[in-house]
């Protein structure tokens, strides 16, 4: 007989009744828990709000392919990533394999009589499987190196971690002997075992058995391996293995941006009872679909300031807490199984929202509850952000200047006031600290005088320009916040101003997409993107003296709008060798002064803009450049605290720029400016 | 019991001033106006005591031009159940007497059991309304407080004292109460009560109608003080220093001579 290249599924347990019967059974009562299982946890989800997360779902099933197949996100971190998505895609070929096995063996062979699993197609099928479950069982025993001998700072093991490993073990280990024994018996020597070559190495340790032995581990493996199969689809609810459908899922459900916009409170609302977030129940199902995605990988924990400096807040805490309380069916104020000194701590870095594998959104979570201890306690983290909210409430700025000066740092430079004249480029929102500090209103002249030599015509509001309300929000005073923005937008209609530059990341943000759901509409650039334009345009010409210096990525340029580039860029051509921090990009550090940390004193734990500094300093550069003025002042002030000072200069990038300015003659000879897009 | 909470809007004490046009007092342009920063702690003061007894009702009273009714709004945010505006342009040129005697026609019939002002404002400072008021009322006053309590009907206080020392004083209602600094902390309010201030009674009363006592005093001049030389440091090392400071003396005092 001519040697053909397959072999017989159900070799040795028989493909009758007794065989097909209690395996389907199992089949079904697995797959029936696990529909019991999730219908529960369905119900828990429902006790959430209403959110729309379903608009465009072609492009939400696209990206749910791609980071579940592709492990794109939980590759961000290399070594473990690249484990568990190896291991992923070798248990998913096992999976994708015995899918096939079974469409031939109990479909198309039992009713057609059609067999594919043959020659070149077995070949390849087979070298496939087997490779991929050798694959698998290397990358879980680097798993559980990792967590259980390694064991990195933070990682919480818990008795479904030693459930998964022990199951995915016993399933890996005993299909290899089921494929040893069966090769023992029928393809020992046979030349489609070296298409095997995992499975002929253990057929070969195997051959003393005899084949009535052989014969009665393979029967008693494969019974076992089925069960053990079986068991793990029925216990996806139960365990952490859920984060197979729900992680993936959750890339379904993502926000769709604008990223870390939050949502805009309805406050003329009549019917609302409360703001914010008081019960579990105020929560979306969202929120709490999310704590069931969260896999404890730490991912965000490691990377958040407020944790890092040993401050009570960790993300990863808050979301299963969160779980928590909607599994048990609590109704406490969850203000109070957060705890204060937790939500008050976060700056809202978005650190932990952008390496989050599972998409999980963490800083909506925690505003919501700011939201509802400002809102319906007036409740602060402390007296002094009460003073600046009040303070803003009456002069348009946190730090309590009368607003009839906000404009005065730009007297000297005669800088345009819209109300005077209305006819120029572009309205420089300069913002409160820019504004008011001292220290920033010389990023303020600086840009202004950058805008000059390139000839462009500057505006600003003065006195009409009000706080954009970024940190007040950002602290849970969506009133405050709406107020100051309605009055914002009111001017600048008035104006009918088509540009906003800005030297405040936060002003951006806000401006740009946040203020969209109030009603503007208008083109809001970053000082940092501007002059990278104006440069580009060869509108400035700057003396590339070699400056030392490191960059710091502000979160809101950063992490916010994904603005990486352009700074960059810029000091580039200004002739700044950037070294770069190990924490650069999207995996920059805080300065602390976001989320509305601006206004309120550091009380616990260490200093996070110490800890910043201290980075910048290790790089041995003698600047360290930022893009914000929250961070400058959180800078100049960290220099101090590290005792730094002698060895580096927080600037801003505009400084830095001014300072190395080659004064142009011609600059008559330049035509009109037009924006480049 | 009945309550009322008297308060002043006043000037961002931040704000840039300029003397007014008859030389008599500021120019009001470019000023952010704020509650008296006393008068904040006597509405606050009134709130919990309405919280703690129940059935109380908070009436909260100010002088002034139309602009003062956002203030006001502020305190029937913190709690305060009804506001009386009394419109009047010209209250920035009255003296103390005629406030009081404003405030003492409209809290006459009322029957209040409880006054609260502030110990003084944060732009005239003549600490001498809520102890006119009193006493035209024939009430008991205590100035100064910094600690309130109502206990079995009688009010138990303490005062700030020269010096550090307190006081604690006990009366019995009606009387009248000045706060100072230190009494309490002012609440923030929150937005269901914001919503429903915007709902509250607040009636406006002209204030010619409630004029019953004529002017003592008549401010004659608002000046800026005269700017006068500043400091000077000395640097360098110390025996330069003290040759330097020998020869300051010498030229500019008579100590050495």
């Amino acid at each position: 007989m001519e040697m053909e290249f397959t072999r017989e599924i159900y070799w040795n347990v028989g493909h009758g009744f007794l065989t097909l019967g209690p395996m389907y059974l199992l089949a079904l009562t697995a797959i029936a828990i696990l529909a019991y299982g999730f219908l529960l946890r369905i119900n828990v989800y429902k006790q959430g709000q209403s959110l729309a997360r379903t608009d465009n779902p072609g492009q939400r099933t696209v990206n749910t392919i791609k980071t579940a197949l592709l492990q794109t996100s939980v590759t961000r971190v290399t070594i473990p990533g690249i484990f568990h998505g190896l291991f992923f895609w070798g248990f998913f070929l096992l999976f994708i394999g015995t899918t096939i096995i079974v469409i031939q063996a109990d479909f198309t062979d039992l009713f057609f009589g059609v067999k594919f699993l043959r020659g070149t197609f077995y070949k390849l099928f087979s070298i496939t499987l087997d490779l991929a479950g050798l694959v698998a069982v290397i990358m879980l025993g680097a798993l559980f190196v990792r967590r259980y001998i390694l064991r990195p700072e933070g990682l919480e093991t818990k008795r479904d971690d030693a459930l998964m490993h022990g199951l995915l073990f016993a399933i890996l280990l005993t299909g290899f002997i089921i494929e040893g024994a069966r090769m023992a018996v029928t393809e020992i020597d046979s030349p489609l075992a070296v298409w095997s070559p995992v499975g002929f190495v253990l057929a070969k340790s195997m051959s003393s058995l005899d084949e009535g032995g052989l014969r009665s581990l393979h029967r008693f493996t494969w019974w076992f391996h089925l069960l053990m199969a079986m068991g793990f689809i029925a216990s996806l609810p139960f365990t952490k293995f859920r984060h197979i459908l729900t992680t993936s899922l959750n890339k379904f459900f993502a926000d769709h941006g604008p990223t870390g916009k939050l949502a805009t409170l309805d406050l003329e609302d009549e019917e609302a009872e409360s703001f914010g977030v008081v019960t579990l129940q105020d929560y979306t199902w969202k929120d709490i679909f999310d704590a069931d995605a969260c896999t404890l990988c730490k991912r965000c924990q490691d990377r958040c300031p407020a944790f890092t400096t040993e401050k009570p807040l960790s993300p990863m805490k808050i979301i299963n807490q969160l779980g928590d309380m909607a599994f048990q069916g609590k109704m406490d104020a969850v203000v109070d199984t957060f705890t204060r000194d937790a939500i008050w701590a976060c700056t809202t870095c978005r650190a932990c929202q952008d390496i989050c594998p599972a998409s999980i959104e963490h800083v909506g979570k925690i505003i919501d509850v700011r939201r509802s201890l400002v809102l319906m306690e007036g409740e602060f983290p402390g007296e002094e952000v009460m003073s600046a909210m009040e303070d803003t409430e009456v002069n348009g700025n946190p730090l309590g200047f009368g607003y009839a000066s906000r404009g005065e740092w730009a007297e000297e430079l005669n800088v345009t006031v819209m109300a005077d004249n209305s006819d120029v480029d572009i309205l420089y929102f300069a913002g409160c600290f820019a504004s008011f500090d001292a220290r920033n209103t010389k990023v303020a002249k600086s840009f202004v005088t950058l805008c000059r030599e390139a000839g462009i015509k500057v505006g600003i509001l003065g006195r009409e320009e009000k706080c954009c309300g970024e940190p007040m929000r950002k602290m849970g005073n969506e009133y405050l916040y709406q107020t100051l923005a309605m009055e914002n937008i009111e001017t600048l209609e008035r104006y009918n101003v088509n540009t906003v530059v800005t030297t405040c990341p936060h002003c951006f943000n806000t401006l740009a997409k946040d203020y969209r759901d109030l009603g503007l509409d208008i083109e809001v650039i970053s000082h940092a993107v501007y002059l990278d334009r104006l440069m580009k345009d060869d509108r400035l010409s700057i003396d590339g003296a070699d400056v030392s210096c490191t960059y710091h990525d502000s979160c809101y340029l950063g992490r916010h709008n994904d603005i990486y580039d352009a700074p960059r860029q810029l000091i580039g051509a200004a002739g700044g060798t950037i070294t770069e921090m190990e924490k650069n990009r999207d995996q920059a550090f805080c300065c602390s002064a976001g989320g509305g940390r601006i206004l309120a004193e550091e009380k616990i734990g260490s200093r996070i803009n110490v800890k910043r500094v201290r980075m910048a300093a290790a790089t041995g550069a003698h600047h360290l450049l930022s893009n914000c003025p929250f961070c400058l002042t959180m800078f100049e002030d960290g220099v101090k605290g590290a005792e730094l000072e002698d060895q580096l200069i927080p600037k801003d990038i505009a400084e830095i720029l001014v300072e190395n300015l080659k004064k142009k003659t011609d600059s008559a000879a330049r035509g009109p400016f037009i924006h480049s897009k | 019991m009945k309550i009322l909470v008297c308060i002043k809007q006043v000037p961002d004490m931040e704000s840039k001033f300029k003397v007014n046009g008859e030389g008599n007092w500021y120019d009001s342009s470019d000023l952010a106006w704020r509650m008296n920063e006393y008068d904040e702690y006597g509405v606050e003061q009134a709130v919990q005591l309405k919280e703690q007894i129940g059935d109380a009702d908070l009436t909260v009273l100010c002088i002034g031009p139309d602009r003062v009714k956002e203030t006001m709004k502020k305190a029937l945010a913190m709690g305060c159940d009804r506001g009386a505006h009394i419109a009047d342009d010209a209250s920035y040129g009255r003296d103390p007497m005629e406030i009081a005697g404003i405030i003492v026609e409209f809290a006459k019939d009322k029957g209040f059991d409880l006054i609260f002002t502030g110990m003084q404002s944060q732009d005239r400072a003549s600490g001498q309304v809520g102890v006119l008021v009193a006493e035209m009322l024939a009430l008991p006053c205590v100035t100064t407080i910094i600690d309130f309590a109502f206990v079995d009907g009688e009010i138990q206080v303490k005062r700030e004292l020269e010096g550090g020392i307190k006081a604690k004083v006990k009366t019995t209602i009606p009387a009248l109460i000045t706060c100072q600094l230190g009494l309490n902390t002012p609440r923030y309010p929150t937005l269901p009560n914001i919503m429903k201030a915007k709902k509250k009674e607040l009636l406006s009363i002209p204030a010619a109608d409630l004029l019953s006592v004529d002017t003592r005093q008549e401010t004659a001049a608002m000046y800026f003080p005269e700017k006068k030389g500043g400091g000077r440091v000395l640097e360098g090392e110390n025996t330069d220093l003290a040759d330097q400071l020998i020869q300051i003396l010498k030229e500019k005092t008579s100590v050495l001579a």
